[in-house]
């Protein structure tokens, strides 16, 4: 892995980033979104997207934000994890990027579990900082950890 | 009677005594039927009492000489063109004949007229406004004295009385008459008397006048004039001032109209900065979503990555205008609200500025009654 390609969003201040292949598409949060009975309260419910039901995810609500209102550049971000298809509504997909290995600083296994979330790097752009996350530990965090939990 | 012998003491009396007599005198010596000696004062004199010149048979002299006896006549003007008196009293010789007469003549003058020369130059500098007085005989003008404040030049001693005279109709009319002449004749309004003057029989024989002028009634009067011709301009320019003002009051209502569409026209240019940013948005994810089937679709969709980071960076382009626009309405909204003030205030300004010219206007018509009351004042002075 010598170079990586990132899609770029935002979660209120805070940069994100995950590898392209893993991203399918960026819409609009759909105006209706299907609420699903007895689920937690980060699902938002699923769409039909183009004849594909697909789960809705509220990314901020998963990761404890205490803001978690949306803006007129709110979106969903379709990922496709490993035969998954979810929506993660993020605050703005701002880019994609590709960025050189010695960009990335790898977080420590300690720290690592010590979080218990899917972030598992740190890339430097200039000045500015993004959290890598590993699509494996998202989906996990997003579709199996929360059954665990319970 | 005189005596032949007490003629040559006669001379010498004579002689000493004419320039003595007041209104001037003229001694004459006829002998038979011719004058041998004549002796006047300088100031009066009759061009046919001269040394050579023989006497009528009619004449005052002759008849005294007639009848020895002393004779004292009034001459009318017809003879000798003056009013006068004649004395005439015969010189006898040794035999009780009368040979020839000693004759004075003395000039027949109206009290006034002797008078005129004294009290005319007095009384003339008694009026505020100076005086012309004025004698005349049955024909012409006999004596003028002006004053030092007002003048007639052209009535001159000599002068003959005309239609236009008022002595000519005193005369006619034997009635005094006050009247007053206009600006027409002489320059200036005048009052004008005019009295007739009698002989002892009760014949008009002359007249006086005075003439003062109506100098400061007709200053007046041009004065409140000028005045009248002087405020119907001012008026004239307050009403082109009150039409500007009211002018410059409905400017400043189309003014604020204007200032209110551009205001309208600036939150347009929002809307669209607003539909940029929605155009941008959505070029965005265009180029966002293409990017992600560029990176799908490895190698083969390289190219195409390109032209997604392309459509990327025009829409940031394309986004980076909108607040600059924003900008630049804010800009425009706060200017023209700054020019909607000024054009409000100089409204209330213009608002005042016609009460101001109302109120004058007011005045002026007072002041036009006043110089109208002025002018009637004046035509009655």
């Amino acid at each position: 892995m010598s170079s990586l390609e990132l899609v770029v969003f935002t979660l209120g201040e805070d940069e994100y980033g995950i590898e392209i292949a893993y991203a399918q598409e960026i819409i609009r949060i759909p105006e209706r979104i299907k609420r699903m009975p007895d689920m937690p309260p980060f699902m938002e419910g699923v769409i039909d997207l183009r004849g594909k039901v697909i789960p809705i995810l509220d990314l901020k609500k998963r990761f404890s934000f205490k803001q978690t209102e949306r803006g007129l550049d709110s979106r969903l971000l379709v990922l496709d994890l490993k035969g998954i298809l979810l929506g993660i509504i993020v605050d703005d997909v701002s880019e994609v990027i590709k960025l050189e290995e010695q960009a990335f600083e790898k977080l420590s296994t300690e720290i690592f579990s010590l979080a218990c979330n899917s972030v598992e790097a740190i890339a430097r752009i200039d000045n500015r900082i993004v959290l890598i996350l590993n699509s494996t530990k998202l989906k996990e965090e997003l579709v199996t950890k929360w059954h665990n939990e319970e | 009677m005189i005596a032949l012998s007490e003629l040559e003491s006669c001379k010498v009396l004579a002689e000493l005594l004419t320039n003595f007599i007041p209104g001037g005198v003229i001694f004459s010596i006829v002998e038979r039927d011719t004058f041998v000696w004549v002796k006047a004062s300088s100031s009066f004199s009759i061009e046919a009492i001269k040394v050579g010149n023989k006497l009528n048979d009619n004449s005052t002299t002759m008849q005294a000489i007639r009848q020895k006896e002393v004779l004292i006549h009034n001459i009318p003007r017809t003879v000798y063109g003056k009013r006068v008196s004649i004395i005439s009293i015969p010189v006898l010789d040794n035999n009780g004949d009368a040979v020839g007469a000693f004759s004075i003549t003395i000039p027949k003058l109206h009290p006034v007229a002797a008078a005129f020369d004294d009290f005319a130059p007095i009384l003339a500098e008694m009026f505020l406004e100076g005086a012309f007085l004025y004698m005349s005989d049955l024909t012409k003008i006999a004596y003028a004295q002006s004053s030092q404040k007002f003048d007639l030049p052209s009535v001159k001693v000599g002068n003959d009385l005309t239609d236009d005279d008022i002595a000519y109709h005193v005369i006619k009319t034997k009635q005094p008459i006050i009247d007053e002449i206009d600006a027409s004749r002489f320059g200036m309004p005048l009052h004008i008397a005019n009295f007739p003057l009698t002989d002892d029989e009760g014949d008009i024989v002359a007249t006086i006048g005075i003439v003062t002028p109506k100098k400061t009634a007709f200053t007046l009067r041009e004065m409140s004039s000028n005045l009248e011709s002087s405020l119907t301009g001012i008026a004239a320019a307050i009403e082109e001032l009150s039409a500007s003002a009211t002018q410059i009051h409905s400017n400043e209502e189309d003014l604020n109209s204007h200032i209110k569409e551009i205001i309208d026209i600036s939150e347009k240019i929002n809307e669209v900065s607003d539909f940029i940013k929605e155009i941008a948005d959505e070029t965005k994810m265009l180029g966002l979503n293409a990017a992600i089937e560029a990176a799908r679709a490895g190698d083969a969709g390289r190219g195409f990555g390109v032209v997604a980071e392309e459509i990327r960076k025009l829409s940031a382009q394309s986004k980076s205008t909108v607040p600059k626009i924003k900008q630049l309405t804010e800009t425009i909204k706060t200017k023209v609200e700054e020019a909607s003030q000024k054009s409000n205030q100089s409204l209330d300004a213009s608002q005042g500025q016609a009460a101001a010219s109302e109120e004058i206007t007011a005045s002026i018509e007072e002041i036009t009654s006043m110089s109208t009351e002025l002018s009637n004042i004046a035509k009655t002075l």
